[in-house]
């Protein structure tokens, strides 16, 4: 087996009959004009899995993720989550929360107005944004405006907001990239606090001790197709992740 | 659906002040005004034409005399030679200068440096006065002038500067204010919450309608004009802005980032600005601008302003304009639910 070809799904993983499926994905496509995307794709997420998506750059990780967080239409195919079509974005919206690789906040207004603008659209209550500046270390910061805090900072703060409906579902978007040693340790945390809370997790990753540590699951995508599933332990000992990190 | 609305659309206020754009909405009906106050006080003060003559030049005795003696509407200066006369002109240091005619006896020729120009208009008419004073003439033709619209220049201009308001408001503003929320992925963030599309763009209409009525308001304020038949003028400038305001929307959806956007709209704007407001000087524009939504909301308000004009007569303009708006507000939609360019 060659990464240049597609090759059939290795199924690492040991199924318990009767979980829930969360996410049910059905010949998922979404093509760019460069050719380049994410080819059909066959996927289900069990509720509680934290999964990591690998593969080169170019691969569809993050094509596959801003599908389910509804930043892109897929061209085929159907995402069903808890049993909702993707396509109704309104049911949807409260059950997935997405965290993209740049946080994307109000830069001009402060953490505390960034998070109250979509507690009302959320339209939960406002004791939420206490509630999620406490659990992220905010509360010092709620003043300060988002183009003075550090890529970091930005991170917690775009987490937090993904989590103000209290999402079942989140997604990551390379979720460490261009951060430093100590709030990448902060972010394998909260993934970690996130998973034992009984969320089901979906991240995008380059870094190997990150899959290692976090991941329940790994998926590799390879030039828009699926190329490998299974656990982690699979994974590494496949010749997948060799010839991935050649 | 109005509390996201009115949620959505404070925050695009908010994002107004915080970027400056409501400085430039108030900064522009300030140099409007300024502006519009100096020519008019250029107007007030009676300004003497400053006259060249050449000093060996043999003028005619009379035509000499009478700018002599008209020392209330002529300064004379004496140049050495016509190259000086001339130097001066270009300078601007005299108005006119006064050559022999080599073709009439008794006769002179007035040097200026633009033919077309009011100053060479009031040269003429000074001289043909004082020429009529001296060799007597019969009584004039037309006795008075009465002016079809009332006002002073800055009335009469105030179309084209609400027309001007309304299409950068429309065209450099929005487009630019909707191609940012994509290029930064916050329209994004946005649709990952209930909110729908179509509070998102009635909520940005709001915007673009506010910044226009903000704009124009202070324009009236500052020059204290009247607004005409009031009911008629609030409608036409609601239906305008929503029209233009709409039309710029769906302009920032055709582009992915503000730069692209800002380019977008200056091609948009000269020609909906230009043909419009000049329409009233060439009869080839006058043809041609009816086609543009500009001219369909620049004619009613000149109408309102400065003919008495009402809402009642003026019913194909307004559905013009509703039918504009409209349109474009449905393609931004389309564009919207196809996340264009994002």
């Amino acid at each position: 087996m060659t990464l240049t070809e597609p090759v059939k799904v290795i199924s690492g993983l040991t199924r318990i009959t009767g979980h829930l499926m969360q996410i049910e994905i059905n010949q998922l496509t979404k093509v760019y004009q460069e050719k380049r995307g994410l080819l059909p794709v066959n996927l289900e997420v069990e509720k509680g899995e934290l999964i990591a998506v690998i593969g080169h750059n170019g691969a569809g990780k993050s094509t596959l993720l801003k599908m389910l967080a509804s930043w892109l239409l897929p061209d085929n195919g159907q995402v069903l989550v808890d049993g909702i079509n993707l396509r109704n974005r309104l049911a949807v919206v409260r059950k997935v929360g997405f965290v993209p690789e740049t946080p994307n906040l109000f830069d001009f207004f402060s953490v505390e107005y960034n998070l109250k603008i979509f507690v009302r659209l959320f339209q939960v209550p406002f004791l939420r944004i206490e509630e999620i500046m406490k659990e992220f270390d905010l509360l010092p910061f709620r003043h300060n405006k988002i183009q003075v805090l550090s890529k970091g900072l930005r991170q917690r703060v775009s987490i937090g907001r993904a989590l103000l409906a209290d999402p079942p579902v989140l997604l990551f978007d390379e979720p460490t990239s261009g951060i430093d040693f100590e709030m990448t340790k902060e972010i394998y945390r909260m993934l970690k606090d996130f998973h034992i809370s009984g969320k089901t997790i979906i991240f995008t990753s380059h870094r190997p001790e990150e899959i290692k540590t976090l991941a329940t699951r790994v998926i590799v995508l390879h030039q828009g197709h699926l190329v490998f599933d299974g656990s982690p332990q699979k994974y590494f000992q496949s010749e997948i992740h060799e010839k991935l990190y050649q | 659906m109005i509390r996201n609305i009115v949620t959505l659309t404070l925050n695009d206020l908010a994002i107004a002040f915080k970027n400056k754009t409501i400085y430039l909405i108030l900064f522009i009906p300030f140099f409007v005004f300024f502006s519009m106050k100096l020519v008019d006080k250029a107007d007030e003060d009676f300004k003497k034409i400053k006259i060249g003559l050449i000093q060996k030049e043999m003028y005619a005795p009379v035509i000499l005399q009478t700018i002599k003696s008209a020392d209330r509407v002529f300064t004379v200066s004496l140049a050495s030679n016509e190259e000086e006369g001339k130097r001066w002109l270009k300078e601007k240091k005299i108005d006119g200068l006064l050559l022999i005619s080599e073709k009439e006896q008794d006769a002179v020729v007035l040097v200026v440096l633009k033919k077309e120009s009011m100053l060479t208009l009031s040269i003429v008419e000074s001289f043909s006065a004082l020429q009529r004073a001296v060799e007597g003439s019969s009584i004039n033709w037309i006795s008075d002038i009465k002016p079809l619209q009332e006002g002073g220049i800055q009335k009469q201009t105030l179309p084209t500067w609400i027309l001007m308001l309304v299409l950068l408001v429309s065209f450099i503003i929005m487009p630019a204010q909707v191609a940012e929320e994509k290029e930064k992925k916050l329209l994004l963030a946005l649709l990952q919450t209930p909110m729908r599309e179509i509070e998102w763009l009635i909520a940005k209409l709001f915007l673009g309608m506010i910044l226009i009525l903000i704009a124009i308001l202070s324009l009236h304020l500052l020059g204290k004009f009247d607004f005409g038949n009031v009911l008629s003028y609030v409608a036409f400038i609601g239906v305008g802005s929503f029209c233009f305001s709409s039309y710029g929307i769906f302009l920032g959806f055709l582009c992915r980032n503000q730069a692209s956007a800002r380019t977008l709209g200056v091609i948009f704007y000269l020609p909906h600005l230009l043909p419009s407001a000049l329409s009233d000087f060439s009869q080839k524009l006058n043809a041609v601008a009816p086609f543009l939504p500009s001219y369909q909301f620049y004619e009613p308000v000149k109408s309102i302003l400065l003919e008495e004009g009402g809402i009642s007569n003026l019913s194909l303009e307004w559905i013009y304009l509703l039918l504009v708006g409209l349109l474009t507000f449905f393609f931004s939609y389309l564009l919207m639910k196809k996340r264009w360019l994002m």
